[in-house]
């Protein structure tokens, strides 16, 4: 017999060295397959690796607050001392656990987030989870969720945002959840401690707008796919580093302006990415569009501009009043597509092809995310009649699919290139 | 330039002239389109067209024929151009009683007292009111020396119905240490009535605007005359649809509670019957250009991003302690 000791690898180490590979697969590619890189995206790359591949715990000797969807409001959350970190997963290691809990033909979104919660495998586990009653699956993966063991609560959302006593119920329900974490964090809610954590909140959205200041200009600067990231890394990142870094990553790409800098090639098409949200390290699409000289200028999903497009406004600075404006910002300007109408959903888009001068749309919805898949006939209407180019296509979080979406998005951007030379 | 700290001022600066400015012999004439009060008989700066409009029509119809029905029009004109100037930013910005109401908006929200609201229903429901008054202000006075459709003339006692219940005429000559206004009249039955009511609207006046902003401004006729004479006004609030995402700060931070001003994306002039023109919501708007005051077709104060963000004191991160 040798001496050589067998290690028989645990299901926790199994899915750790999965998730691993999937998370340095990508961020080698943004690393280095892009031309001209910038320097402060280190940070962030440097960030996703020590959570996803080295297992670093982030927010050791806080209480974290798990959320399920953007429609829980981190104002509060840092208002009484927790770490909000929002549990949606993009990983296929997780999607594939997930599957065996799940029925088949469920969105991946929501199997990688119940199969991060079957595993119990986190680097900041969650204390309490609140789940707002968004989508179907997200609605009643809650349930599932809580058989694990964990202790989730539910916030009530409505699917209409136009009506008065959807805007008084959403209000009722926020005022409710306020009440469980405050109840859950033995702390009371003051005036003082909310007013600096909407501050907070406004000014790191406030650095966002500023990105997305760039991303208008003719010379673009960064790739939609290092925005993505950047945003991603709001999910879970200490707010203040997040902060720093981005303001960091803001010089440098001042500096890059004036250089006249860019990351696009001549005639890349400007794209603008709506649908399902892409999720580190699931950036399929986007990874094909800008690999196929496509350029993400913005893009209208929940990991990116709808978290940070819409700020607080409050009229009275008592709690009262920030209350009610956290309420309403969370719910009348979301465009997500639970709601019974798009009409503001497809009017966004159509904004955001003027503003950021785009030459197409991409529209990507997961394979089971029914609202998304829904919606896709009357967006890709509006957009005809709009004369905007537009492209639906459906995928998951499997690493298999690539070939044919690719032939897809490439056939597409050189249309766009066509359309370009044929208008000049 | 932050808006609320000009309008603050600029608030009190037309508080002077209008409640103060007679000591002075500033004489705005009778036609001001707002509360500027005729009781205040030394200190105003100028008189209330309601008022004077009154005053006209209680003569026989016959008067009007002549000279006196030139004369009639020549004011309607005069409040019309006065009006025109500033179009409902009288009230947003002059009026001694709407700035008497932001006050009193004001103390609540020191006391930390939260506002109240009307329902949606309720809320459209009493948007007529401020016509029914309009038009009872304007008949009572025709019927006191004309029979109309042969009912009995009205006394002498009703020549100005409006000033009898308004709650300017005892607040406003009361800031001049003039308290003359704050009585009821036992003489006839008719001014004990009026009286009595202008001692109650008086009083629901101070009671309703410190627990809900603008409380008189829903029930106001003077905002029913001008509104009807709104379009050509020189100052307008626009509204660009297109950027509009719906989010509501707007209309969140709108006194008179006004829904259109959030949900229609399809108008550009966005000067309701109830708007104010206190510009509240261009101020409260995140969005590149999609609010704006304009003035002769000159943009004079639009929304922006970076405006919102310095407003919310959201452009640097500074913790505050109290």
């Amino acid at each position: 017999m040798s001496n050589i000791n067998y290690n028989i690898e645990s299901p926790k180490e199994k899915q750790n060295r999965h998730k691993a590979m999937e998370a340095i697969k990508l961020l080698n590619t943004l690393r280095e397959d892009f031309k001209t890189p910038i320097k402060s995206m280190e940070y962030f790359y440097d960030l996703f690796e020590r959570v996803h591949c080295k297992h670093e715990s982030l927010h050791d000797g806080k209480t974290k607050i798990g959320t399920m969807c953007i429609q829980i409001p981190s104002e509060i959350i840092y208002a009484l001392d927790g770490v909000p970190v929002r549990l949606c997963n993009g990983f296929y290691t997780d999607d594939e656990i997930g599957s065996d809990l799940m029925p088949q033909k469920a969105c991946p979104l929501i199997k990688a987030t119940v199969g991060h919660f079957a595993s119990g495998n986190f680097t900041d586990k969650p204390d309490i989870v609140f789940s707002p009653t968004t989508c179907d699956q997200k609605t009643k993966a809650g349930t599932t969720i809580e058989s694990f063991g964990y202790k989730l609560i539910d916030v009530d959302f409505p699917r209409t945002k136009e009506s008065e006593a959807s805007r008084e119920y959403w209000r009722r329900s926020v005022k409710q959840f306020a009440v469980e974490l405050s109840k859950f964090q033995g702390k009371k809610l003051n005036r003082t401690d909310l007013r600096n954590a909407i501050k907070k909140i406004g000014y790191a959205q406030s650095l966002y707008h500023k990105l997305s200041e760039f991303r208008k200009k003719e010379i673009i600067p960064i790739l939609g796919l290092d925005v993505f990231l950047v945003t991603n890394a709001f999910f879970f990142d200490k707010i203040d580093n997040w902060i720093e870094a981005t303001e960091k990553l803001i010089s440098e790409l001042e500096i890059r302006a004036k250089e006249k800098i860019t990351v696009a090639g001549k005639a890349s098409p400007r794209i603008i990415y709506t649908g399902s949200p892409p999720i580190f390290p699931n950036y399929k699409i986007p990874q094909i569009i800008e690999e196929s000289d496509g350029i993400i200028v913005a893009d209208e999903t929940c990991s990116s501009n709808r978290m940070f497009n819409d700020m607080v406004a409050v009229d009275e600075w008592n709690i009262y009043d920030m209350m009610d404006s956290i309420s309403d910002k969370y719910l009348k300007a979301c465009t997500c597509p639970i709601f019974t109408k798009n009409e503001d959903r497809i009017r966004r888009v159509v904004q955001l092809v003027k503003e950021y001068k785009a030459d197409g749309v991409i529209y990507q919805a997961f394979a089971g995310c029914t609202v998304y898949e829904m919606e896709q006939r009357s967006v890709l209407e509006a957009m005809e009649k709009e004369g905007i180019p537009i492209l639906y296509l459906e995928s998951d979080y499997s690493p298999s699919q690539g070939g044919q979406l690719s032939t897809r998005v490439e056939a597409f951007i050189e249309s766009l290139k066509t359309r370009r030379r044929k208008k000049k | 330039m932050n808006l609320i700290r000009f309008r603050f001022w600029f608030q009190i600066v037309a508080f002077v002239l209008i409640v103060y400015g007679g000591y002075a012999s500033l004489d705005l004439g009778d036609k001001l389109p707002t509360f500027a009060c005729v009781f205040n008989s030394e200190g105003t700066g100028g008189k209330c067209y309601i008022g004077m409009l009154q005053h006209d029509l209680k003569n026989p119809f016959e008067i009007f024929t002549g000279f006196a029905g030139y004369a009639f029009l020549i004011s309607l004109i005069m409040f019309m151009v006065w009006f025109w100037v500033l179009n409902k930013s009288w009230c947003g910005f002059v009026c001694p009683l709407g700035t008497m109401q932001d006050w009193l908006t004001a103390l609540r929200e020191k006391l930390k007292i939260r506002f109240s609201e009307y329902s949606w229903a309720s809320r459209s429901n009493i948007k007529s009111i401020k016509y029914i008054l309009l038009i009872l202000l304007l008949i009572i006075p025709v019927m006191i020396s004309n029979s109309i459709f042969g009912l009995p003339k009205l006394p002498n006692g009703l020549s100005m119905p409006f000033c009898d219940i308004c709650p300017g005429r005892m607040l406003i000559p009361a800031f001049t240490g003039n308290f003359n206004q704050f009585y009821i009249d036992f003489s006839s039955k008719t001014d004990l009535v009026m009286t009595t009511l202008g001692m109650i609207i008086v009083g629901l006046f101070l009671v309703g605007s410190f627990i809900k902003k603008r409380f008189f401004c829903y029930f106001c006729p003077m905002a029913a005359l001008q509104y009807i004479f709104s379009k050509p006004a020189l100052l307008k609030l626009y509204k660009d649809g297109t950027k509009c995402t719906k989010c509501g700060d707007c209309y969140r931070a709108c006194d008179m509670d006004i829904l259109e001003i959030a949900d229609d994306i399809t108008n550009k002039n966005l000067v309701t019957e109830d708007c104010i023109l206190c510009l509240k919501c261009v101020a409260a708007c995140p969005e590149d250009g999609c609010l704006e005051a304009n003035f002769t077709g000159i943009t004079i104060f639009e929304s922006t991003k970076e405006g919102f963000i310095l407003r919310m004191a959201m452009n640097k991160q500074k913790e505050s302690h109290e």
